[in-house]
């Protein structure tokens, strides 16, 4: 089913990533004018202006208005789609190779609303347009909840103890720590995650991303234009988006059967290297259950070894992962530390990596990142980039 | 038949539309209500216009025996405001595997039975309560007994 052919391949690059980084608190700035921030800083990195840009790709705000907004004179292809970001890059990335733009500007922008956080509803900017009226009840495992309900499934199937869940949790925050851009950057111990707040059992707070303000936003250009751009670029090699039928959180057929499954195979199929060859790893980790099952789909280890994986390749003293002594895992902090960036965090710091420019957290000679974003029923993703 | 528009306004925040609208007039009368397609006989669920084996527009609502077992299994220790429920006493949530066939699933609170009974595995059956002036449709532990 996942077919090998990737004229995509290594054609188009990510030419530059910026961030306004992320706070866990409702800021008094507009959604739009933190993407204008993300947007400007990364236009002026690439060393570009409004001209240059003749595509737009984002989430919210919508492209008219960030067009609008940023005066950017003429587009010829532009989208707003559904995220994790991975979405973004990969129709961008494929408007560009087919000619439909040269150059899009992509975005995302975090923003603190009632579907993420009550507590928005102290700003009364917030609360518009949300529908507050009455929802479907408690009585379902549709949205977010669906996670919890097959977290649930795999502590039964594979006799996972919470433990291992903290492990995901307890080396994003290590990693957010040496990263300014992170909301939560406070050191966190096994203690402190065993002892937090139960939400919905067994997923207490700390197993769910934090709500944050903040935006990401990118250029994707031809990898020939990218070269001739201020920063190195990175390419983009292979880009999937998986789905099966039964894509509904109650009918999902089983733990190894959904997106995610999709989403390797793809890759592996599309992809000239295998995990072997990846220097950076970025898990999605909306939830922290997500990671785990990410790191048996992927092939790090088999089902249900996610856990004795992670204790085997974690710094006890630090938290930290380094997977197989070499490469680590989400060292911006993911979405649990950084912020909840529905993925455009994980692939800003996979940019950066590849770039050289990350900083502390750079990985040595990062030539490969591998992103595996969103969860296991309509938004499960996967991305390769490579050093160009 | 309640007509369309007191059935929409009996189920305040759910999505009612045309596929799934017979589901929640079944719920009206307490009975659960799974589209069965006439031509080939799969059960799927949530309600939808065709057949995904056989594309056969012939998609009955038919009543399943509500029996099953535990697949998938959450307790809430907040949620979203709902008449009877204090999440004081984390809520139990369950999605049910259907006698009717394999990988079928529906989705509901369990109800009078100590959270500590209640776990994946366990066979439960469907049972009826009222909540905001519409049925819903829960589960109970099956050595519970019927009444």
């Amino acid at each position: 089913m996942s077919s090998s052919r990737n004229p995509l391949k290594d054609k188009v690059a990510i030419a530059g990533a910026a961030t306004t980084g992320f706070t866990p608190h409702n800021t008094e700035r507009s959604h739009a004018s933190l993407a204008a921030e993300a947007c400007i800083k990364v236009i002026r990195e690439c060393g570009l202006t409004a001209a240059d840009i003749d595509g737009i790709c984002g989430s919210n705000p919508s492209a008219p208005m960030v067009q609008s907004m940023l005066g950017i004179p003429e587009v010829t292809w532009f989208a707003n789609l559904p995220i994790p970001f991975v979405n973004q890059v990969a129709t961008a990335s494929a408007a560009v190779a087919a000619g439909l733009a040269e150059v899009v500007l992509a975005y995302h922008t975090p923003y603190r609303l009632p579907w993420n956080t009550a507590n928005s509803l102290k700003d009364p900017f917030r609360r518009g347009g949300m529908g507050m009226g009455p929802g479907p009840g408690p009585d379902t495992v549709a949205g977010a909840v669906g996670y919890t309900a097959w977290a649930s499934r795999y502590m039964y199937e594979y006799g996972a103890k919470k433990e291992h869940f903290g492990y995901v949790a307890l080396n994003g925050r290590a990693n957010a720590a040496r990263n300014p851009a992170a909301a939560m950057r406070e050191p966190l111990t096994m203690d402190d995650y065993l002892s937090a707040r139960m939400i919905r059992w067994p997923l207490c707070l700390l197993d769910m991303d934090v709500p944050v303000d903040g935006a990401d936003a990118f250029i994707i250009t031809t990898a020939e234009r990218a070269r001739d751009l201020k920063l190195p670029p990175a390419l983009v090699h292979a880009a999937v988006l998986g789905m099966i039928d039964h894509n509904e959180e109650e009918q999902t057929p089983a733990l190894r059967d959904h997106g995610q499954r999709v989403v390797v195979e793809t890759l592996k199929a599309k992809s000239d290297i295998g995990l072997d060859g990846v220097d950076v790893y970025f898990p999605y980790d909306g939830f922290s259950f997500i990671t785990l099952s990410w790191l048996e789909m992927v092939g790090y280890c088999g089902p249900g070894e996610a856990g004795a994986f992670l204790e085997a390749n974690r710094d006890p003293a630090t938290g930290r992962v380094l997977i197989n002594g070499r490469v680590p895992m989400n060292p911006h902090g993911g979405a649990l530390s950084e912020g909840g960036t529905q993925g455009s965090g994980h692939i800003r710091e996979a940019v950066h990596q590849l770039q050289g420019l990350a900083g502390e957290r750079q990985t040595p000679d990062a030539r490969t990142a591998l992103v595996t974003a969103g969860g296991f029923f309509f938004n499960a993703q996967g991305l390769v980039l490579r050093k160009g | 038949m309640v007509s369309d528009e007191d059935l929409v306004g009996k189920f305040p925040g759910q999505s009612l539309d045309r596929d799934n609208a017979a589901h929640f007039r079944g719920r009206l009368e307490r009975r659960l209500l799974i589209n069965r397609c006439e031509a080939c006989g799969l059960w799927r669920h949530p309600p939808k216009p065709v057949c995904p084996r056989c594309w056969s527009s012939s998609v009955r609502p038919t009543e399943v025996a509500g029996t099953g077992t535990i697949h998938l299994l959450i307790f809430l220790h907040q949620g979203p405001p709902a008449e009877g429920v204090d999440y004081s006493k984390p809520y139990p949530v369950a999605t049910v595997e259907l006698d009717e066939q394999p990988g079928l699933r529906f989705t509901g609170a369990v109800m009078g039975a100590p959270n500590d009974a209640i776990a994946i595995g366990e066979r439960v059956r469907l049972d009826w309560i009222e909540r905001a002036g519409a049925p819903l449709p829960i589960f109970r532990l099956a050595e519970e007994g019927r009444r």
